[in-house]
């Protein structure tokens, strides 16, 4: 039974899941129209009582019961729909209590969990069904039925939600808990669910609904002091339309003035600053400085002088002084492109007596070759003679450098 | 510079409205019992007190009133009234016009944003607007002589800050806020229409139903 139940369950929601399209626009649009529809489709969401006609000729409707799943789920504001049928809920629980009673007076315990599991849920929903009208006052109040336009609207709309609460409040006194304890009797299991339960969600939620109520009749009230006064200014421009040469009588003239007009002259006369006074020097000042004065740039600009004939000659020639001892290493350079052979520095320093000193040729020598671009560096090693230092390790000293060509 | 209280004193002094557009500092402060006394102390010594009108969560506004009445105090009041009275049909129309024009349910009330441009183009796009501005900037409370929309409805938004019933809280745009004088203003009507028993309010209510039949 139960393996069927789920089967048939299962195959509701994927109908629902499959048609979602054509259902949504039901929901949104209130019907779908016959044509928009295939009739094998059709004919299974109507026997899936998803749809429904509601007279012959009638396009399709979305039930009740989807409508709501939907409106629940997506927290619509257009829904205002408020179970406030607490007579009926009480005599379910009564029936199942006696239910439950009974079977287990026989001994029939396996009915009897049944029983009380269907109380709980039936109980589980009530509470439920409660928050979910509460919530949804909550929400109609908090946008201050903003889903309607019109302040009459508005109005008729929060007078409706206050005949709700009122239904709600109703519905919750006619809750007994006497009669309830009275049915519960001794037995634990009933006795905490029908009382302590009950007892805890009918105390939250009417606290609750009395915070609602208060709220719905402030509402009320600023709506009807709006309405107030927009029919006042209409009133009164009526009224004088009708009455051209009505004069507004002199209110002022009784013995107790009201305190509407009691107005006194100004006594204040605009005042201007002391300059002079040295305790206001500090204000002034910070005032002075926000003041956004509009000081143009060539108030403060020296003139422009006369300016200088411009005439257009041929540029000075002039000659770059080479630098003898970076020629010599060019030269350097050049030797070993053409021997192709790797030269010591100092061997060719020697071979064309060249007149600096060792030290200052070989460090031209490495700085020439640091220098040299990237790509042709590529082309070039420069492989150093030398020896660790005796002592000191990590310093290398360099006696000679060999420069060779790589190709 | 002054304290708190001292800027109360002297804008009461001044002749000012006191709300909470206009002076929410000052406007709290006089919503203090304590603070409130001892501004009526220091009134008391130049025949004044506060006055407060209107009650309720943000409608209320301060301004400064006599405390002993005699000749002279009752007549500086009578000439306050007549003003008033005659500003009042002007100002209704006006009211009526900026909450028709926005197709707003509530007439302008304190901390009511206005804007000038849309108000205007609105204004300029509709004939009958067009007239009905017309018709009131050229009344002696706004004294405007333009004949254009813009250089009326610019006239007729200058006086009402002159008058204390706008304010502009950035004088780089073009956006006014209803001041607590306009509730005042309310006020007054209330009081006209239940001392002579006008029934505005029914009258309007039969009129609005005598439309839709």
């Amino acid at each position: 039974m139960s393996g069927n139940l789920h089967q048939a369950g299962v195959r509701f929601l994927r109908q629902l899941g499959r048609h979602a399209e054509p259902i949504m626009d039901a929901y949104l649009s209130g019907s779908v129209p016959d044509q928009a529809l295939e009739p094998a489709v059709e004919e299974r969401l109507v026997k899936g009582g998803i749809l429904y006609r509601p007279e012959p000729g009638a396009d399709l409707h979305l039930r009740r019961a989807v409508r709501a799943l939907l409106e629940e789920a997506l927290r619509d504001d257009r829904n205002r729909q408020i179970d406030a049928n607490t007579g009926a809920a009480l005599a379910t629980f009564k029936t199942l209590a006696a239910h439950y009673k009974e079977a287990r007076h026989t001994g029939d315990y396996a009915a009897a969990d049944a029983y009380l599991a269907d109380l709980k849920e039936h109980v589980y929903a009530f509470g439920e069904t409660l928050g979910h009208s509460i919530r949804v006052l909550w929400s109609r109040l908090n946008n201050e039925f903003g889903y309607v336009g019109t302040l009459n609207a508005k109005i008729r709309e929060n007078e409706l939600a206050q005949s709700q609460v009122s239904e709600l409040l109703a519905g919750l006194e006619m809750i007994s808990f006497e009669a309830l304890a009275e049915t519960a009797g001794d037995l634990r299991e009933l006795r905490r669910l029908l009382v302590t339960r009950l007892q805890r969600t009918v105390g939250a939620c009417a606290q609750e609904l009395s915070i609602v109520q208060g709220r719905l009749l402030e509402l009320l009230g600023r709506f009807r002091q709006i309405r107030g006064r927009t029919r006042l200014l209409k009133g009164w421009l009526l009224h004088m339309e009708q009455q051209p040469d009505y004069q507004v009588g002199n209110h002022v003239a009784q013995p107790n003035l009201p305190q509407l007009f009691n107005q006194a002259a100004p006594v204040l006369a605009p005042a201007a600053l002391d300059i002079h006074n040295p305790q206001h020097e500090s204000d002034l000042l910070s005032l002075v400085v926000q003041i956004r004065a509009l000081q143009p740039p060539e108030r403060f600009a020296p003139p422009p002088g006369e300016a200088a004939a411009l005439i257009l000659g041929e540029a000075e020639a002039f000659e770059v002084q080479g630098n003898p001892i970076r020629e010599a290493v060019s030269a350097y350079f050049c030797r070993v492109i053409d021997s192709g052979q790797p030269i010591s520095a100092l061997d060719y320093r020697r071979q064309h007596g060249l007149p600096w000193d060792a030290e200052s040729w070989l460090y031209q020598v490495i700085g020439g070759y640091e220098g040299l671009p990237e790509e042709q560096k590529e082309c070039f090693e420069l492989l150093s003679d030398g020896e660790a230092h005796p002592l000191y390790s990590g310093n290398f000293i360099i006696g000679d450098v060999k420069l060779c060509l790589i190709l | 510079m002054l304290s708190t209280k001292g800027q109360v004193i002297e804008r009461l002094l001044k002749g000012d409205f006191i709300c909470r557009t206009t002076d929410e500092d000052g406007w709290r402060f006089l919503k203090n019992a304590a603070n409130r006394s001892q501004v009526d102390d220091y009134l008391a010594q130049l025949n004044r007190l506060v006055v407060q009108v209107g009650a309720g969560a943000d409608g209320e506004v301060f301004f400064c009133g006599y405390r002993q009445l005699g000749e002279e105090e009752r007549k500086v009041i009578g000439q306050q009234f007549r003003d008033i009275c005659n500003a009042l049909t002007p100002l209704v129309e006006w009211l009526v016009l900026v909450q028709e024009a926005g197709a707003q349910d509530a007439p302008l009330t304190e901390g009511t944003p206005v804007r000038l441009n849309e108000l205007q183009s609105i204004v300029e796009d509709t004939p009958a607007f067009r007239e009905q501005l017309a018709r009131i900037s050229h009344y002696r409370l706004f004294g405007s002589a333009s004949t254009s929309v813009d250089g009326q409805i610019k006239q007729v938004f200058k006086r009402l800050c002159e008058l204390g019933y706008l304010t502009r809280p950035n004088p780089d745009k073009q956006i006014y806020l209803a001041t607590g004088k306009l509730d005042y203003l309310y006020e007054v009507i209330r009081f006209i229409d239940e001392s002579e028993s006008l029934d505005l309010e029914g009258r309007a209510e039969s009129a609005s139903q005598g439309q839709l039949l």
